[in-house]
């Protein structure tokens, strides 16, 4: 019995060396009007798709810490698995740290730091 | 109250303790545009004490506020000597070399099988204290606010006493107020090392609302917005910042009205202000009409 546990913990240790923290990884799109974007959101824990995650997807410009709120918007399940659909609505273009509220089975905050373009968006490079 | 609403209010009781640390300062006579610096210094020693070293908040908001204020109070020992717009520059000067520290900084360390702690410019990620302990957005706003009432009530009893007579005189005449006797280089060291503490505990607050900050965050814009807001709401009475916060964050950005031009709107009401309110719409002499109209 003893031995049998043990060996569970070791087959377990490489799965609680991931990462528990759940990874995102977002694609915007304008609509066409100013500053608006569609976004599809992937999420992803311990290396598979989120599923059942109640997500709220909110914005703030890094260089301007908490003048430029946006409405946060909540996001719908998508047709893959682990996918979810938001429309941002932002104020202009640059720098914009979007911030997911995770809910559900995982409860988490997740900021994820993009570059909006009259096109949409694209992960900043430091 | 949704999402928005509460977030909206969480950001202008944030901005209002740095707003009130510069305000600290104006009443004494001087103008910093540095006080972003201390902001950020308590958001980093805060998240750092509750991310790193597993500190309750409380007590690491009490540190980072103990730093803020030493950290403003070596500052300030060599730049009072400086006057108006020579300190004004002396700590955007300041406040620029903490940026470029914070960009420097790499203290990091694994928790939960996971590296934390900041990593230069790429930023502090996870500060997770308020998440792991299930505080909620609107209990996280109580406390914010009950904090900012606590500060504003220490104001108020400050600006009825002794003390707060001879700061608003150290700030109007330094020289009429040492020839009566008055310390003034200590009264501005203890302001400075006070309004340090007080932007420091906003950073700590701000941190664990945001649970990621960056050095950016601590840039110019921020120094200059609080200014302003002291500036706008006037100098007359502590509720002075917190108008000016109001006026900005409450209804040019909730409203959003103006879209992305709302900073030029606030630019212009800055300087429309500046020009027919030099000290601001709740100046020393509204505060008296109006303490002399409701009392």
């Amino acid at each position: 019995m003893a031995k049998a546990a043990l060996l569970l913990i070791v087959l377990a240790l490489p799965l609680l060396a991931q990462a528990q923290t759940p990874e995102a990884q977002l694609r915007c799109e304008s609509t066409g009007q100013d500053f608006v974007y569609d976004c599809t959101l992937m999420l992803t824990r311990f290396g598979r798709p989120l599923e059942g995650a109640q997500v709220t997807v909110g914005a703030d410009m890094p260089s301007m810490p908490m003048a430029h709120s946006v409405r946060p918007a909540r996001a719908r399940p998508g047709l893959k698995p682990g996918e979810y659909k938001a429309r941002l609505d932002l104020e202009m273009l640059g720098e914009w740290a979007i911030k997911l509220r995770l809910d559900g089975p995982v409860r988490d905050l997740l900021v994820l730091h993009y570059e909006f373009d009259s096109k949409g968006a694209m992960p900043r490079k430091r | 109250m949704d999402d928005y609403a509460i977030g909206v209010l969480t950001n202008i009781a944030l901005f209002s303790f740095i707003a009130l640390s510069a305000y600290l300062l104006l009443i004494a006579g001087e103008m910093s545009f540095g006080q972003q610096a201390f902001f950020g210094v308590g958001a980093y020693a805060g998240g750092i004490l509750t991310t790193l070293y597993a500190w309750p908040l409380p007590l690491a908001a009490l540190a980072a506020m103990a730093l803020g204020a030493v950290a403003q109070f070596l500052v300030a020992l060599p730049t009072l000597r400086l006057r108006g717009l020579h300190f004004a520059m002396a700590t955007l000067a300041a406040a620029e070399m903490a940026r470029i520290l914070f960009e420097l900084m790499h203290w990091r360390r694994e928790i939960d099988g996971e590296l934390a702690g900041p990593d230069g410019t790429q930023g502090f990620r996870g500060i997770r204290w308020i998440f792991e302990h299930g505080i909620e957005p609107l209990h996280y706003l109580g406390i914010v606010g009950v904090l900012l009432a606590l500060v504003l009530a220490l104001f108020l009893m400050i600006e009825r006493s002794k003390l707060g007579a001879t700061l608003r005189g150290v700030g109007l005449d330094p020289e009429l107020a040492a020839s009566v006797g008055i310390d003034v280089q200590r009264i501005k060291l203890g302001v400075a090392a006070a309004a340090g503490a007080l932007a420091a505990l906003g950073g700590v607050l701000y941190a664990h609302h945001n649970t990621y900050i960056e050095p950016r965050n601590f840039d110019i814009m921020l120094g200059v917005h609080s200014l302003a807001y002291a500036l706008i709401g006037g100098l007359g009475t502590a509720f002075g910042p917190l108008l000016g916060v109001l006026l900005d964050i409450g209804t040019l950005e909730s409203t959003r009205v103006f879209h992305g031009y709302r900073m030029i709107v606030f630019g212009g009401l800055v300087a429309l202000v500046l020009v027919y309110r030099p000290r601001g719409l709740l100046d020393e002499r509204t505060v008296q009409w109006l303490r002399q109209r409701f009392s």
